[in-house]
């Protein structure tokens, strides 16, 4: 199916078209976190939003000056590399349980995670933040990680590639007597890279942003991570949009510049998400 | 094999961290005979931030066997968020509480009540608008150190040119001279609208703004006395009436909806329903031109919200009588006046009145003082009940705009309200609560 | 022998393998929801000094004549009514530009998916300025330039009518990217053969995208349907942070209307009732899917 060069054109001009409007609110967000804070939304009405004229820094250095950002920054990385790292071992460990071991219970069990997998996190959000309400333990780092490190459908994706791992990859060390654990780790993990680089990517995607259940179990700025922290200084006064924005290109240019470079994983991640059926 | 240490090593690092830190974020309990004293208030303005926390470090410099920690938290979600740590137990010391959701605290059992805790003498100077809003259940709960104040801000050249009379405390327009004044303005105006209401604010202007129309129409948002029902009040005939003439004013074009919250500074209206807050830039854009006039009187009086921010002790208080010393130093007539010049409120105790050239006799906002001690405010309803009351009128306001039918609108309100009060058994207080 | 024993061995390791995710799961995810089913025929209020009381079906009926919540369900219903299509029909137009494999795929690939990695919370911040009403604002300003000058400035987010479209357009900006992923993933396992046969035979271009892409992607269709269906009954984020439910609940939705309940008014059994009806909608909608996958496995 060779696209003739009309076609071609034609293809360009289309992306060209979605390009533009992919890429106005991102230039927009750019240039104005590099504007005095009154020139932003006189000028996002007109072409002048995306011409870099009197560029400065003022609104980043206002942002530290402003709002604790290195603290955020530091909440939701932490919070979400303890998701990320915490889950990789815990659901990988189970799936391999799941997928090449045999053991009694091993079905009901395996249906119940799966059945687990439809139930959407807003779902539970009620009951678990009225019993971190009671128990006390809302403004705290645990509370924002220890609900998410088991995940159903993680263990989902890591037994579906286990599962379609050559037997014989074991065997050999099982004769020559290495633990499970040993076996998990020397030969099963090694192998599986790819997926656990997915559900890593997966993972980072779903609570890098999260939004509802910090803004339940927050308080004040001590363990306060980036959404909730981003929306509330929206919401300071008085409304400053470069500075605003300059906390947005802050926030998320490190992922995105993550993205950049491991692109390739990011879609592998995301595409085998599909998997799911 | 390389991978095997990359895992475990991952997993140990994630584990470690997690049982470090579970535990901390909380604030950590300090030694000695230090006295902490921890405070909750809401993220407002800047300058009302700094004043604070300098209001703060002051006190800890008068006092070093005491230290007041302040925590700051996003006004969005401040209600929600005290409300969630008093079912936790997590209150601090003290707390700031928006005035009219100071009921629902004081009933749940969270707060201490003031009464024997501050001295006669500094009560005995507070403006009768602090203490009504802040009594509950024939207590005092909590006490602010300024109020708000909510007139009509108006254009003087444009009301002459309209040969209006400028109207007094004394004698405010009536419901009629205020139509009349409004159609007079209107003719001389290009697009028509003459009034700001300040649609764009929204959230719980709708109810501080707009519902002392309601009362000085003879309307009110729930039966006063046993505050067990809005039914024949909220959609009475004086309510209905009143709003219905609201939404008449909207939809005949008489409003700005104030999209770019400029209706006034810009000149294009000439009457603009507004409080203390706008006083500082409606005075540079209008100059001498500015004028401030009381609430018109619909029928039964000219009336105006009152209610504000305001400071109250929490049950987990371990030290009341030095929480009530934070309290009184800010009520100081300095510490007064230096938060009211920052957000421009009004000073809630005389002595700084008398102190405040905006708001001492004379002073362009004498008025607003005026109003508040001479009982034209009217306190927003005194029920744990009032976090729905608002929300339900916001609703109603909300449909009034689009212009919806006034007397259903009216009625799923006080239907819901009235629901909700029932779903509570009426909040009996803790001596009359049956099994 | 032999083999059962080794059979019997490895229940007490697989145990111990599985049980840290099996614990996380009963704790954080059965337990509650659990609890919830439980709490939604009580009356339970947080920090509500009376006694609870077992109510029955009351905060369902409550939910079903509550104007609020029934429209917080239609306005979910309608979201995913629009944004849906939209937004797989979107995604499926960029994977299908993209699978061409012209020079500089590669580059509007990582532009298109870049929104993905934005958290929403931050997404509905910039909008909010997009959206700023006024003639500034670069929605109006955009619209204006459009319409040559018809279209006259709104205040998108406080507009009863134009709220809810505003924030469906954000949702499919932020989101298209991980789903025109999926679909180009699927684009690139159909065979060429394929084509290449229906092209001897004559098939045009529609023919061939009606014929072969479109049955082929099946699977992955349904699923970005399902994913995006979802989604749209998830709504939270963006209402929170951009038109709080307004204006006149043009905006609220079930999660939205839930959080008010929970953490707002401290009407948890009412939020649990909420819960309980979303996880409904959740479970029918997944169902299905199910129905429809299973369907074409049969048929191939």
């Amino acid at each position: 199916m060779r696209p003739g060069p009309g076609s071609t054109l034609m293809t360009y001009l289309l992306l060209a078209g979605m390009a533009a409007l992919f890429i106005a609110p991102l230039l927009m967000m750019f240039l104005g976190s590099l504007k005095a804070d009154h020139r932003v939304l006189l000028e996002s009405g007109s072409l002048t939003a995306f011409l870099p004229r009197e560029l400065s820094l003022q609104n980043y250095s206002d942002v530290f000056r402003r709002s604790e950002f290195p603290r955020f920054f530091f909440n939701s990385l932490f919070i979400t590399s303890c998701i990320v790292v915490c889950g990789l071992v815990v659901n990988s460990l189970a799936a391999y349980a799941f997928a090449r071991l045999q053991w009694r219970g091993r079905d009901l069990l395996f249906n119940l995670v799966l059945a687990l997998m439809i139930l959407p996190f807003e779902a539970i959000a009620v009951p678990l933040f009225y019993g971190a309400s009671i128990l006390g333990l809302r403004d705290t780092y645990a509370v924002q990680i220890l609900p998410f490190i088991a995940n159903a459908f993680a263990i989902y994706l890591f037994y579906s590639f286990f599962i379609g791992m050559p037997r014989e990859l074991e065997e050999a060390a099982r004769i020559d007597g290495a633990s499970t654990l040993r076996i998990f780790f020397s030969i099963i993990a090694p192998n599986a890279k790819p997926v656990f680089a997915s559900v890593a990517i997966l993972t980072f995607l779903t609570w890098w942003g999260s939004y509802l259940w910090p803004t339940m179990v927050t308080i004040g700025p001590t363990v306060r991570p980036l959404p909730v922290a981003i929306a509330s200084f929206y919401t300071l006064p008085p409304l400053q949009w470069g500075d605003i924005l300059a906390f947005g290109v802050m926030m998320v240019a490190p992922v995105v510049l993550l993205f950049v470079i491991f692109q390739r994983w990011f879609v592998a991640g995301v595409a085998s998400s599909a998997l799911k059926g | 094999m390389r991978y095997r240490i990359h895992i475990s090593k991952l997993l140990s690092v994630g584990l470690i961290l997690i049982t470090l830190t579970s535990g901390c974020g909380k604030g950590t309990d300090s030694t000695a005979d230090l006295t902490l004293l921890s405070v909750w208030a809401h993220a407002g303005q800047e300058s009302e931030r700094s004043v604070l926390q300098q209001q703060v470090a002051r006190f800890n410099q008068a006092h070093p066997d005491i230290e007041v920690q302040l925590t700051l938290i996003p006004e969005g979600s401040y209600n929600a968020q005290i409300q969630a740590a008093a079912v936790a137990g997590e209150l601090p010391d003290l707390i700031e509480l928006d005035g009219p959701f100071l009921s629902a605290y004081a009933w749940q059992g969270h707060l201490q009540p003031l009464d024997d805790l501050l001295d006669p003498g500094l009560v005995a100077d507070l403006l009768p608008s602090i203490i009504a809003q802040g009594s509950y259940a024939d207590r005092l709960w909590a006490v602010g150190v300024f109020d708000s104040g909510l007139g009509l801000y108006a254009d003087r050249a444009k009301l002459n040119q309209a040969k209006l009379r400028i109207p007094t405390l004394q004698q405010p327009w009536s419901l009629q001279e205020f139509e009349t004044a409004l159609g007079q303005l209107a003719m001389k105006d290009p697009d028509g609208r003459v009034l700001d209401l300040k649609l764009n604010y929204a959230g719980e202007w709708y109810t501080y703004g707009l519902s002392p129309l309601l009362q000085s129409a003879g309307g009110d948002l729930i039966e006063r006395d046993q505050l067990r029902s809005a039914d024949g009040v909220l959609n009475g005939a004086e309510s209905r009436a009143i709003l219905t003439r609201l939404q008449n004013w909207i939809t005949g074009r008489l409003i700005d909806p104030n999209i770019d919250d400029a209706a006034f500074t810009g000149r294009r209206v000439p009457l603009a329903l507004g409080g203390h807050w706008n006083y500082r830039q409606y005075r540079a854009s209008l100059g001498d031109d500015l004028l401030l006039l009381p609430m018109p009187d619909l029928g039964t009086g000219s009336k105006t919200g009152m209610g504000s921010w305001c400071w109250a002790i929490t049950t987990t208080a371990a030290n009341p009588r030095v929480a009530a010393g934070f309290i009184a130093f800010l009520l100081t007539t300095e510490e007064v006046l230096a938060m009211a010049n920052a957000n421009g409120a009004v000073p809630a105790i005389r002595s700084a009145i008398d102190a405040s050239p905006r708001y001492r006799a004379g002073g362009p906002l004498h008025l607003f003082y005026q109003q508040l001690d001479k009982g034209h405010g009217v306190p927003r309803p005194r029920t744990p009940a009032y976090p729905i009351i608002t929300a339900e009128f916001q609703g109603i306001v909300d449909r009034i705009r689009s212009g919806s039918d006034v007397a259903a609108a009216l009625d799923s309100a006080v239907n819901k309200i009235d629901r909700e009060i029932a779903a509570n058994r009426g909040y009996p207080l803790p001596g009359e609560q049956q099994p | 022998m032999s083999r059962r024993r080794r059979l019997n061995d490895q229940t007490a390791p697989a145990l111990l393998l599985a049980m840290p995710a099996l614990l996380g799961l009963l704790l954080f995810i059965l337990l509650p929801f659990a609890t919830a089913l439980v709490l939604a025929f009580t009356d339970l209020r947080l920090g509500s000094p009376l006694a609870v009381n077992l109510v029955g079906l009351d905060q369902f009926l409550y939910l079903f004549n509550d104007p609020d919540f029934m429209r917080a369900l239609l306005n979910n219903l309608l979201f995913a009514a629009v944004a849906v299509p939209l937004q797989t029909l979107l995604a499926l137009a960029l994977a299908l530009l993209l699978n061409r494999g012209l020079p500089g795929t590669l580059a509007f690939r990582t532009l298109f998916f870049m929104p993905v990695v934005f958290p929403m919370s931050l997404v509905a911040v910039i909008w909010s300025l997009i959206y700023a009403p006024g003639p500034n604002g670069m929605m109006n300003a955009f619209l204006q330039w459009a319409s040559f000058g018809l279209w006259e400035a709104k205040d998108f987010l406080r507009d009863p009518l134009l709220a809810m479209p505003a924030i469906m357009l954000l949702s499919i900006w932020q989101g298209v990217g991980f789903q025109m992923v999926i679909l180009l993933a699927g684009l690139q396992g159909i065979p060429q053969t394929l084509y290449e046969a229906a092209a001897l035979d004559g098939a045009g271009r529609w023919r061939q995208l009606l014929h072969i892409t479109l049955p082929q992607l099946r699977n992955p269709l349904i699923f970005v349907i399902l994913v995006t269906t979802i989604l749209a009954f998830r709504l939270f984020d963006q209402v929170q942070i951009m038109t709080r439910g307004g204006p006149e609940n043009a905006t609220t939705t079930v999660i939205y209307e839930t959080v008010q309940a929970a953490f707002a008014r401290q009407q948890v059994a009412l939020a649990s009732a909420m819960t309980v009806v979303f996880f409904l909608l959740v479970l029918a909608i997944t169902l299905l899917q199910r129905r429809f996958t299973h369907h074409q496995r049969e048929v191939a």
